[in-house]
């Protein structure tokens, strides 16, 4: 199996950015770390889950789809050659379901150029990122089946390299490689992934969360409850690397020119399935986030969620950043009460 | 599905042909294709939906109410009821904007040859159903009785008055029509719910397929009906109103458990959605 160096890993990014947009974990003033335009200084190895999945990279928070110049459009279709370095398991599943509704039954040509400009080179993950890490329960990690470029697996001051497709062999051209006995780069995968399962605990409030929904055995009241709590910030989707809903808005600039744009929207605010008539048929906040979480646990795709449990991936960040406690932890907790 | 050249959200220009008035807010637009085509090139079926952009504006899911039948023109009822209408109204004779689409499951036209057809609309819900009511009108030998149920809440909400009046002069449709409330006391027809209009008819349940489109409570009630009457829920259709903002199953604004209403829908067999508690 192939090898990188550990200490050679700023170089070989540095040598990937002078063709592709680069983002990697970078360590922000406040501890923090993002997915950000790499940059030798602030870039770590060391770092925990990022605030942010990289979704953004093929489904930006907001889009220009039109130009529009006196009265005529123009799609604007804007693909840059991007790499992701660094993303976890829960993240490569996250886009490999995204990346399935979005080029199902109808081709979506903006996500999917984006898509195909980008290359994925997984971090396997070596432990729990924090306490809301449940991918060992979602099936989607901590390493990823498919789906990446390269998934890299740190092992001390060397980097297994797994290679997932022909764009990953090619990115590994002129790199300073070494090679590992299969044998033993085995023993070395197989230690990596017992040692990672053993900090994820399977959570089995979610199997058996996702049987209630399927039976239809849940008490309205534990909708109504987090109804009552939710405000309707919408953070839970914005975060959740499987949530694709958009909105399209258009902005007028001079009498026949402007922009048609989509957004990032979210099944938590009140319009979002208002109707022209006035009627809404989720009229109650209870109802919005029932829909929210039945999405995610009772009525996914069955394709799109490719090899994993459901359409939520486990990476826990709505449980990490909603504000009143709502995210999928809480949720599978109350129903299964 | 149209022409998309690839991507999904490509637009075509239209102009408009004629504007009608209907009732207060509700005007009829005749549409012709500015490439000099007919509607033939559209591929429209009886149920389906376009998006109406407007640049500036933004887009708006408007039900077709012309049939394939007759490619000339296309026709779309439309309220004034947001940004995107209101801009709509603005416009006259010979005005272009663009629409997408066709989009969505419309009516099971073959499915439905040879039967015969109880339509039940309520309200603006007769603005798609009547591309169906067109079409097997003009494909009469196609289908066996045409029953229409037609309910509006008052005498003033008639859409549609003078095709609907025209009625009265075939005997190969039979239609009733209902307003819930007729405080002037002009209306010569019934006056009551729609629903009371099934004590008025005699109907062959298991030979008749039932098709609706109206408000959410108007389904409740005519559905009750239809099952009390012995009608199969396989022989029950009906078309529902979402926010279908991409029309194309991806903004996930329509969703409704695992369906997306723009794509699956808006035409639903009954047996489709009875068992998701939201659909209705």
């Amino acid at each position: 199996m192939k090898t990188l160096a550990k200490k050679d890993i700023n170089k070989i990014l540095s040598i990937w950015s002078q063709k592709h947009d680069v983002l990697a974990p970078t360590k922000m003033d406040n501890g923090d770390c993002i997915f950000s335009a790499f940059d030798e200084k602030a870039f770590t190895l060391d770092y925990k889950k990022p605030p942010l999945s990289p979704k953004s990279v093929f489904f930006p928070q907001s889009e220009i789809i039109f130009r529009v110049e006196k009265n005529r459009y123009n799609e604007v279709v804007a693909a840059k050659k991007a790499l992701i370095f660094g993303l976890r398991s829960c993240d490569m599943m996250g886009i490999r379901q995204a990346s399935s509704f979005m080029s199902r039954d109808n081709k979506d040509i903006y996500y999917q150029a984006r898509q195909n400009a980008a290359a994925t080179v997984v971090m396997a993950c070596p432990k729990a990122q924090n306490e809301t890490c449940f991918c060992t329960t979602t099936l989607s990690g901590p390493v990823a089946k498919k789906g990446f470029d390269l998934q890299l697996y740190d092992i001390g001051d060397t980097l297994l390299v797994e290679i997932g497709s022909p764009r990953g062999e090619e990115l590994l051209t002129g790199m300073p490689l070494a090679e590992m006995e299969e044998s033993q780069a085995k023993q070395k995968i197989d230690e990596f992934l017992q040692n990672a399962i053993l900090t994820i605990p399977e959570v089995k409030s979610v199997i058996d969360a996702m049987n209630k929904l399927k039976d239809r055995k849940i008490a309205e009241k534990v909708w109504d409850d987090f109804g009552a709590k939710c405000i309707t910030c919408g953070g839970c989707a914005f975060v959740c690397p499987t949530c694709t809903c958009f909105n399209v808005y258009d902005h007028q600039q001079a009498a026949g020119e402007g922009i048609r744009l989509r957004a990032w929207d979210a099944c938590l605010y009140s319009g979002f399935t208002r109707e022209a008539s006035g009627h809404n048929p989720r009229a109650s906040q209870a109802s919005r986030l029932k829909r929210r979480h039945e999405h995610k646990l009772l009525d996914y795709n069955n394709t799109d969620i490719q090899d994993g449990l459901c359409g939520c991936v486990g990476c826990g960040r709505c449980s990490d950043y909603c504000p009143v406690h709502i995210g999928t932890l809480e949720v599978v907790k109350a129903i299964t009460g | 599905m149209g022409d998309h050249c690839g991507n999904i959200y490509q637009l075509r220009p239209v102009s408009i042909i004629r504007a009608l008035p209907q009732i207060k807010d509700h005007r009829l637009f005749q549409l012709k294709l500015e490439d000099g085509t007919t509607w033939e090139s559209f591929g429209h079926q009886p149920g389906q939906f376009i998006e109406v952009s407007i640049f500036g504006k933004g887009e708006a899911p408007i039900s077709i109410s012309s049939p394939p039948t007759r490619s000339d023109t296309l026709e779309i009822c439309v309220r004034r009821t947001g940004r995107v209408t209101d801009a709509l109204f603005e416009m006259g004779k010979g005005s272009t904007f663009h629409i997408r689409g066709p989009y969505g499951r419309g009516f099971p036209v073959d499915l439905l040859k040879g039967k015969k057809l109880l339509l039940i609309a309520g309200g603006l819900g007769l603005a798609p159903l009547r591309s169906l009511l067109l079409y097997s009108l003009d494909k009469r030998k196609d289908f066996d009785d045409i029953i229409l149920m037609y309910g509006t809440n008052n005498p003033d909400n008639v859409l549609f008055k003078y095709e609907l009046l025209s009625f009265f002069d075939r005997d190969d449709i039979n239609y009733l029509y209902s307003v819930d409330r007729d405080d002037e006391g002009i209306w010569k027809q019934y006056v009551g719910v729609v629903t009371g209009l099934f004590d008025r008819t005699d109907l062959s349940p298991a030979e008749t397929y039932a098709v609706m489109c109206g408000p959410p409570v108007m389904y409740r009630f005519v559905l009750q009906k239809l099952l009390k009457l012995g009608f199969a829920k396989e022989h029950i259709f009906m078309s529902l109103e979402r926010m279908m903002k991409c029309g194309v199953g991806k903004c996930g604004h329509c969703a409704f458990g695992d369906k997306y209403c723009c794509i699956e829908g808006p035409v639903f067999p009954y047996p489709e959605i009875e068992n998701i508690k939201e659909a209705i």
